[in-house]
């Protein structure tokens, strides 16, 4: 089963919902949650746990073998990034900062003149959490613009590990990094607030749900911050959840809520959560 | 002339709240808005905009599309594609939200049935303005490359009003995270306001877009929300004093922000005299120390 956990808007509550489904859910299955918010990954530190294993991610990127370099220019007017730019003596010349890795200029070499070369963009890290939890984290390196390569990478690390369920927790916005986040979920739990700002946002990323071909379920979190709920426009509400000094408190010692307030009306939100999940995906 | 540039890493932290409210309370300082969050655009709701003086088409995507009359599904394209925005069910098809139109398929095309559709749609640059100064925000269309490429061009048209006598300073609010929105929207600014709020997620975020702003040598400053939601922390202080940044407030959780939101106004001109109201005209006199 692979669900995403997603949102648009920053500070949601998108890791909050994620690390209690993923423990939730771990009571029963074996399951992998995938901390895609490359730019800025929380759920390590809402589980407080120190990330282990890190493995070291990179791109292609083109070296230049000028003894091979017969001066065709192909690799630069085929670089859609205009990352390659040529010296007066008519050499290609590279500009690391714009190149996004795409090979097009290896492949278009007529003279087997471009090498491959590697850039550092970032880790990926495995955690155990608990016997049936797993973390997998990406870090994207400070100052490398694209996090999209890096959201791949993580992908393809947590897919090496054995699971019945996988959780895809993903970063705000509505770009490609996030498109490429949530496109192996079978469904995507969509994270908002009951603001204006919040719902706008929602909007934006059930279009991009809708444009990938799946269903998304709204959570409301922090649902009685307002005191009338704004129109949902007919989307499906899965749950809703409230601010409360415990959610407060499991978040802020990265501890999941069933684990530190069992018997709270919080914790039970987050196993009825899990199980209508399993259920919605059985359906299908 | 500043460009003041509000991020945090963390989102959901008060980003827009402290980029509006101080858009208002500055507004003696000429003020430009740049929203410069296009994969969640957010502060033109705070502002109550929906009407554009302009509104300009981004077109910047480039997508390549398979001539199925050639393609004899050989699959070379798919191997080739590092996006992963290629796949295949009874044919070949391309994943549009996620092709960057990079032409590697196409070069190893070998009946050449693939074409690269350059210059089409991927999102919108719109301007208005509101009563403390002229105001720019963007869009780009949901699953799209490039949004750090979008704010740039919102920043060119904003630098524009400081040029014609627009707009003395600038306010930009900058999206979540630390990828290309962030680098756009602190490329060339002069300060950033770092928002965050006393918890370890938001200060290990809060490190990350410290280090971008001293990459791009943008003078950084803390501001510290919701300071009251965690009384045993003192981390953002910490890290504060080992840095040597300069906190310039600190604003108490106060339930008047998302009310605030719901009726779409600025804080600071829904609740002048709430506790987060107060907090905000202190740090913008702080602001105004080095607007000067």
């Amino acid at each position: 089963m692979r669900i995403a956990v997603t949102g648009g808007k920053g500070g949601t509550g998108k890791s909050t919902v994620a690390i209690n489904l993923a423990w939730e859910l771990s009571k029963k299955f074996n399951v992998v949650l995938v901390d895609a918010d490359v730019e800025c990954p929380n759920d390590h530190i809402l589980l407080s746990k120190k990330l282990e294993n890190p493995r070291e991610e990179y791109i292609f990127r083109p070296k230049f073998n000028y003894k091979k370099c017969i001066r065709c220019s192909l690799c630069v007017k085929n670089c859609s990034e205009n990352a390659i730019v040529m010296f007066k003596e008519g050499y290609p010349f590279l500009m690391p900062t714009l190149c996004s890795g795409c090979k097009t200029c290896q492949l278009v070499c007529p003279s087997d003149a471009i090498e491959d070369d590697r850039k550092h963009i970032g880790n990926t890290y495995v955690t155990p959490v608990n016997e049936r939890l797993t973390l997998v984290t990406g870090m994207l390196k400070e100052g490398e613009e694209r996090s999209y390569p890096l959201v791949i990478s993580t992908k393809k690390r947590a897919n090496e590990l054995n699971y019945d369920i996988i959780i895809y927790d993903t970063s705000a916005g509505t770009g490609n990094h996030v498109a490429a986040a949530i496109e192996n979920a079978q469904l995507a739990v969509v994270v908002t607030e009951p603001t204006p700002l919040g719902l706008h946002d929602l909007k934006m990323i059930l279009k991009l749900l809708e444009k990938e071909g799946k269903k998304g379920y709204a959570v409301i979190n922090r649902y009685n911050i307002i005191d009338e709920m704004p129109e949902l426009n007919g989307i499906e509400v899965l749950e809703k959840i409230p601010l409360s000094e415990r959610v407060l408190e499991s978040y802020i010692k990265g501890r999941p809520l069933s684990s530190i307030f069992p018997e709270s009306e919080e914790s039970r939100i987050f196993s009825e959560m899990a199980n209508k999940l399993v259920e919605l995906i059985w359906q299908k | 002339m500043a460009e003041i540039v509000v991020a945090s890493g963390k989102g959901g932290v008060g980003k827009s709240t402290v980029s509006s409210s101080l858009s208002v309370l500055l507004k003696d300082k000429n003020i430009g808005i740049v929203d410069a969050d296009a994969e969640a655009p957010n502060l033109h709701i705070i502002f109550d905009l929906n009407k554009w003086d302009e509104e300009i088409e981004y077109k910047n995507k480039s997508l390549a599309v398979i001539d199925y009359g050639k393609c004899d599904n050989c699959l070379k394209c798919e191997d080739a594609c590092v996006y992963e925005a290629i796949y295949h069910n009874e044919r070949v098809r391309i994943k549009e939200y996620l092709c960057e139109g990079c032409g590697a398929c196409k070069v190893v095309c070998p009946r050449k049935a693939i074409e690269i559709k350059s210059g089409l749609l991927s999102g919108w640059i719109r301007i208005s303005s509101t009563p403390y100064g002229p105001f720019v925000t963007s869009e780009l269309d949901v699953g799209q490359p490039n949004s750090g490429k979008l704010v740039t061009e919102e920043k060119n048209i904003a630098r524009g009003w400081i040029r014609e006598g627009r707009a003395k300073n600038l306010i930009v609010d900058s999206a979540a995270g630390i990828g290309c929105q962030v680098i756009a929207s602190m490329s060339g600014a002069t300060h950033a306001i770092l928002v965050a709020e006393p918890t370890e997620s938001s200060l290990s975020d809060l490190s990350r877009a410290y280090n971008l702003a001293v990459h791009f040598r943008v003078k950084p400053y803390i501001v510290i929300n919701k300071s009251n939601i965690n009384p045993g922390f003192n981390g953002i202080n910490v890290f504060a004093r080992e840095n040597g940044l300069e906190i310039i407030g600190e604003i108490p959780y106060d339930r008047e922000v998302p009310r605030s939101m719901a009726y779409r106004r600025p804080l600071v001109i829904f609740s002048p005299k709430s506790i987060s109201s107060r907090a905000l005209m202190e740090i913008s006199e702080n602001v105004k120390k080095f607007l000067d």
